[in-house]
């Protein structure tokens, strides 16, 4: 942070995107700044505080539950849509990332921005197929997180666009998930891998189950062929405890760059 | 769009923040953190511990929120209000929150324990009357190398007791 120059704090996005677009301000977008404020690139002249935009909202909107990237973790974790969205997952999820004083901070936005492998939400966002709205020079678009991540070298968000809010679709609301994160401490924000689970129960059947794997690599990433173990089997009466749990982990055979070559059961998920 | 700009002068930022109530006008270096910059102006019941956001000893409440004060850019506070350990109470008359915490013999080295106090009082304006669960919920960010964590969450639960004019349990 030594070479700041600037310190912004607008009060739209418009202002915050044309601060950020502007050449000579060399601006970074800090939200909560627990990722980021410590080390804050030398090349960085201004430092752009999102903490005055609107994009603090938890609402409903066509059924889909929308937060704005603004959110805090305590936030997420105490908000009534939350609590009932997916059987509380997001709120759950939220409630396990680090500490109170972390959780005060860091937003959801952030998190998702700069997607550093133990980060909790995009494995989680990843799970529930949610969307993210950017807002970009040429305006604003909704993108998944896949398509996100991909798109890194064009799309920086902090830096060349600005993520405003996260889109989880109104189909998820009634999923069973399970949100697992294994970490020496409950408090520690490195973790050895989290997992989401995720399926629709439909008479006794699963279906649609999915897993989503985060920090043993450096972006989350989808397992097909962990879904494909529970969906089409009898669901357990409450939860997925239990056999559900145990087919998906059998079905966690994870192969391609940057993840691992033997399958992941027996190693990390005892 | 110029007006929400604020500009270094000779490598410093000049901030206004309510500091314990009182306003003030600080000069605050780029780059500073809010712990390092209050602990220059003579607050220094802000404890540096880890100075990596992991241990709490740095705790302050930023516009009603307890924060880490080594991961909050100084200048971030500007226009904020701001409590320190130092705008709770003094030895002749202190806070029911340090009171309990002496009572409860919750304070051993004491160095973590500004932290803990300025988290609790932020549970504690949120929710008058925490549960056990709420109280370590909202204290897992304060590490005490001493280890003596009963103690405070009896003290924290003494004094939401004291506040709420219940009885108060001695420790």
């Amino acid at each position: 942070m030594k070479n700041i120059k600037y310190y912004a704090r607008p009060s739209s996005v418009k202002d915050a995107l044309a601060l950020l677009l502007d050449r000579k301000y060399k601006a970074l977008a800090l939200a909560g700044g627990t990722l980021v404020a410590k080390t804050l690139p030398d090349s960085v002249e201004t430092y752009l505080d999102l903490k005055d935009l609107p994009l603090k909202g938890i609402k409903l909107q066509g059924g889909n539950l929308v937060i704005g990237a603004g959110a805090t973790f305590d936030e997420i974790d105490r908000d009534r849509l939350c609590r009932g969205w997916a059987g509380g997952i997001v709120s759950a999820a939220a409630a396990k990332c680090s500490s109170q004083l972390i959780r005060n901070m860091a937003t959801i936005g952030g998190n998702v921005a700069r997607p550093h492998s133990f980060n909790i939400f995009p494995v989680v966002l990843l799970g529930l197929d949610a969307r993210v709205r950017v807002q970009a020079k040429g305006g604003s678009r909704l993108l998944g997180l896949e398509e996100l991540y991909a798109a890194a070298p064009l799309l920086r968000p902090g830096s060349n666009c600005l993520i405003t809010e996260i889109v989880i679709p109104a189909a998820t609301k009634k999923w069973k998930c399970e949100f697992v994160k294994l970490a020496k401490t409950d408090s520690s924000w490195e973790s050895y891998v989290t997992l989401f689970f995720a399926a629709e129960r439909r008479g006794k059947a699963l279906s649609r189950a999915r897993v989503a794997v985060g920090a043993l690599s450096p972006r989350p990433f989808r397992a097909p062929r962990g879904g494909e173990g529970p969906a089409g089997r009898r669901g357990p009466r409450q939860g997925l405890r239990g056999r559900p749990r145990r087919r998906a982990r059998r079905g966690l055979r994870l192969r391609g760059v940057g993840q691992p070559a033997r399958p992941l059961r027996g190693r990390y998920l005892r | 769009m110029k007006k929400d700009i604020l500009e270094t002068k000779k490598g410093n930022f000049e901030i206004t923040v309510t500091v314990n109530g009182e306003l003030k006008e600080l000069s605050v270096k780029n780059g500073e953190f809010l712990l390092d910059a209050l602990r220059r102006h003579g607050w220094k019941g802000t404890k540096k511990g880890c100075d990596t956001g992991d241990c709490g000893s740095c705790t302050v409440i930023l516009n009603g929120r307890a924060v880490l004060g080594c991961l909050v850019p100084a200048v971030a506070a500007h226009g904020g209000e701001l409590t320190t350990i130092e705008g709770l109470g003094t030895v002749r008359d202190p806070h029911p929150l340090q009171e309990a915490f002496v009572e409860a013999g919750a304070v051993q080295c004491g160095f973590c324990i500004p932290g803990m106090i300025l988290s609790s009082k932020a549970l504690l304006d949120r929710a008058p009357r925490p549960t056990e669960a709420e109280i370590r919920k909202a204290l897992d960010g304060n590490l005490c190398r001493c280890t003596g964590y009963v103690k405070q969450v009896e003290a924290v639960k003494n004094a939401s007791a004291r506040l709420a004019g219940g009885k108060r349990k001695r420790g």
